[in-house]
């Protein structure tokens, strides 16, 4: 056999030979963050990866942490009040709405009925608010572009009604304690009432389009499988704990002065646990306070919108701790007075900080786009978890 | 399921839970308070994690909220006091005696560090407020990591604002703050630099417009002429006042 | 350094290159918080298009991109990646600070980690104030920097001198004759003479 020839054998074996054998590699470490176009805010997440496959997750808040529990120690009763809806931005008027009642049950006022509804409607516009923009970036972040143009002209409408009654689109700074700051303007409750079809009607498109679709099915059925047990231990809540089973809506279970056992609404709640769970509960969630908020508008009842308050608010001293279902799980705070112009110790306990703190557990042995997937559908805002 | 089918809270079950960690803790369970439909427990650092597990295994609670700290030393120079009172006030209030008795709040508490963590269940739908005391010198008390998972960040972000150290946990490290952040933010003792330097003006606090930019200081235009009146047009209707639907939208 | 910045082109060519430059930019979108809602809003809803103004939201990466909105609070641990993304990002490039806690530290102005505006650590040229600023404030932001940039003089811009509007809030900083005159003013709000 000519030289040329043996070279030529001996190489393709040895090229074969080297398609064969185990690739011995290092893993590598991914950073996603803390600016992405996938992270709601600035998250970061260092991930190891071995191949496709994370082998830990360690996410890293803090870059949005403004020290909201230390300003509150320095500002008095008003003044919090207008920092507090900027925790979770989107739907910013559920964040008022725990703090003023701590503030209320710790001095003893009842707001009047009329304001506990319309209070309720509030809170409700924004949980639209901040889950229409959920289900938008949804898509978003699994690719599918479209969606968030439909979320946020959506969102405008709902946008519009809360700047009509309170002057800002969003963060209205609504809520007083004893009360509210004005009533509606005329009129309100029917576009209201209008509002609602627009909101449903995204619904229904959003549905058809993404949710109902195959890609999306693929992409999220199985992925992100979370038990109720290790979902309780971390302190999952909202539509992430409904979404593994549990039948827990803070609106329905518990005593508070606002009024949704007014109106005729239901719990969802999903067997699987999985990312599409969690984004097919958000979905229901939005219909259900449709109904919510066309129910109560059309029964509001009349009367006072404020109750006896001084004008120099002074919370005698105690401690409270209330909580509510807010857009993003529960939100509670925990205040503590001795009586001053502000709060001794305000603590915030904020949904996204348990629902984030279960990545590391719940993205072990995950496919990297899934990562994505995952933390999509377990929805954060960056605000909530650092505050 | 609807709201008006779902079972109302039933009465007893705070003081099941109570009667429950009594039973467990004897006499390391220090004080308890049930009031205003809430019931807060305080227990010997020592049977901390006692308590936790009475909690989870035997009292169904097992919906882990949060955990924190408070730090009941007086700073009247902190709380939103400061922000109503002018320049004459803040000197009178310098010449008080600034160190006041530390008073610590429901359930009591013998120290200057509380850690306070809350658990919830979630079938009957109540919850309840542990507390410890810490030593001051030494703030430390044992995890609940090998208990309830989410305790992790809480314990870590404690940490980090106050400086309890939790031992057995995996690896108490920054959560929030840059690595290189030194000391602890939420104790009384730690000032807000930015207010020390620049008080709040409080009610004041609206920048007067520069001279040259003044429009009481600009030269008045010349006189206008008057307009010719045109006697010919019919005066105009005055327009019609705000619309009787009001801002519809 | 190109003609332009050399200030060999005449003027009239540059003037023509301003004006293309100012209605073909691409903004990197580097939002923070709340002020991102608005910034998206602006940017991605139908209703306050930004497309129609010549500016695409939707660059590839920074290196892409003409200017970057900075929006929302920008924290101490935050600033590195805030310099970091300034400084991939190609000459000549500009920033927009979209709301109080980029302008100024906004309502946290008083913590322990907030940085009292990001005008620290990059420099600013246009603040556009608001808690958060509507979608029309932050276009109305857009198109005096389009203003800007079409007075821009390059080859100032490459010796390191500031461009200053006549009529803006200076307090007297800058002498009256190195301030340059914008075209064309607002009718509503025409600068002082």
């Amino acid at each position: 056999m000519p030289d040329w020839k043996k070279a030529a054998y001996i190489a393709a074996q040895a090229a074969d030979a080297r398609v064969n054998v185990e690739l011995e590699a290092e893993g590598m470490t991914l950073n996603i963050g803390p600016q992405h176009p996938a992270t709601h805010g600035t998250l970061r997440i260092v991930c190891r990866l071995d191949g496709e496959q994370v082998v830990w997750a360690d996410p890293m808040p803090g870059y949005m942490h403004r020290g909201y529990e230390k300003l509150c120690e320095v500002r008095n009763y008003p003044q919090i009040n207008t920092l507090v809806n900027r925790i979770d931005w989107l739907g910013s008027f559920c964040n008022e709405v725990p703090f003023i009642l701590a503030a209320e049950q710790l001095m003893e006022v009842e707001a009047p009925e009329r304001a506990q509804w319309i209070r309720t409607i509030f809170f409700e516009l924004g949980r639209q608010a901040n889950l229409i923009l959920f289900l938008g970036d949804v898509g978003t972040q699994l690719g599918a572009i479209t969606p968030v143009f439909l979320a946020f002209r959506d969102r405008e409408h709902v946008l519009n009604m809360i700047e009509a009654a309170t002057g800002g689109r969003f963060h209205p700074n609504f809520d007083r304690i004893g009360g509210l700051k004005d009533d509606l303007p005329k009129g309100w409750l029917d576009e209201t009432v209008g509002c609602m079809q627009r909101v449903e009607d995204f619904c229904d498109e959003i549905e058809d389009l993404m949710i109902g679709g195959t890609i999306f099915q693929q992409r999220t059925r199985g992925v992100g499988v979370i038990p109720a047990e290790v979902g309780l231990e971390y302190g999952l809540t909202g539509a992430n704990i409904r979404a593994s089973g549990v039948d827990w809506d803070l609106r329905r279970d518990a005593e508070s002065p606002l009024a949704w056992k007014s109106a005729d609404w239901k719990v969802v709640t999903h067997p699987d646990g999985d990312s599409f769970a969690r984004c097919w509960v958000r979905l229901q969630e939005v219909r259900e306070s449709a109904r919510i908020v066309r129910q109560l508008c059309e029964g509001l009842p009349s009367g006072p919108i404020m109750a006896k308050v001084p004008k120099i608010i002074k919370v005698p001293a105690g401690e409270a701790y209330v909580e509510t279902e807010n857009p993003l799980g529960v939100m509670g705070y925990y205040l503590v007075s001795q009586g001053g112009l502000g709060p001794f110790r305000l603590k915030i306990r904020t949904p996204s900080f348990n629902n984030i703190s279960i990545a590391p557990w719940v993205l072990r042995g995950v496919y990297v786009p899934d990562v994505i997937t995952i933390l999509a559908s377990l929805y954060f805002i960056l605000g909530d978890i650092d505050r | 399921m609807t709201a008006t089918e779902a079972p109302a809270i039933e009465a007893g079950h705070h003081q099941r839970i109570l009667d429950g960690l009594r039973r467990s803790l004897g006499g390391a369970l220090l004080d308890s308070v049930l009031e205003r439909g809430d019931l807060w427990v305080r227990v010997e650092r020592a049977a901390w994690h006692q308590a936790f597990e009475a909690g989870k295994r035997q009292l169904g609670l097992t919906f882990f909220s949060f955990l924190s700290g408070i730090d009941w030393q007086p700073a009247p120079g902190l709380s939103g006091e400061r922000t109503f009172k002018g320049e004459e006030a803040d000197e009178a209030e310098e010449s008080a005696d600034e160190v006041a008795e530390v008073r610590t709040g429901i359930a009591g508490g013998a120290t200057r560090f509380q850690v306070f963590a809350r658990l919830y269940d979630v079938r009957r739908h109540v919850g309840v407020t542990l507390k410890a005391d810490l030593d001051d010198a030494d703030p430390r008390i044992g995890t609940v990591t090998d208990l309830y998972r989410g305790a992790d960040w809480h314990e870590r972000e404690a940490w980090e604002m106050f400086g309890f150290t939790f031992d057995g946990h995996p690896g108490l490290r920054h959560l929030y703050l840059p690595g290189e952040f030194e000391g602890h933010p939420l104790r009384k003792d730690f000032p807000l630099l930015s207010r020390e330097v620049k008080p709040w003006p409080g009610l004041v606090n609206v920048e007067q417009i520069p001279a040259h930019l003044d429009p009481k200081n600009q030269p008045a235009p010349p006189a206008a002429e008057p307009a010719p009146v045109d006697e010919a047009a019919p005066a105009e209707a005055p327009a019609p006042a705000a619309d009787a639907d009001g801002g519809a939208g | 350094m190109g003609l332009v910045e050399k200030g060999l082109l005449p003027k009239p060519l540059t003037k023509l290159l301003n004006t293309a430059r100012s209605y073909s930019l691409w903004v990197y979108q580097w939002g923070l918080a709340c002020c991102a809602i608005e910034m998206g809003a602006a940017f991605g809803s139908p209703r306050y298009d930004v497309m129609r103004l010549g500016v695409i939201p939707f660059p590839a990466s920074a290196r892409q991109a003409d200017f970057v909105c900075v929006s929302g609070t920008a924290t101490d641990k935050m600033a590195p990646p805030i310099r970091r993304l300034y400084e991939q990002m190609p000459d000549p490039k500009y920033v927009i600070s979209m709301g109080s806690c980029a302008n100024s530290g906004g309502p946290y102005w008083d913590s322990y980690s907030v940085l009292k505006g990001v005008d620290q650590i990059i420099p600013v040229d246009v603040y556009v104030p608001g808690c958060p600023p509507r979608p029309e404030a932050l276009l109305e932001g857009i198109v005096l920097l389009q203003m800007k940039i079409r007075n821009e003089d390059m080859a100032e811009r490459w010796r390191g001198e500031p461009l200053v509007v006549r009529g803006g809030l200076d307090h007297g900083a800058v002498p009256e004759e190195k301030k340059v005159a914008v075209l064309k003013t607002r009718k509503k709000n025409p600068a002082p003479a």
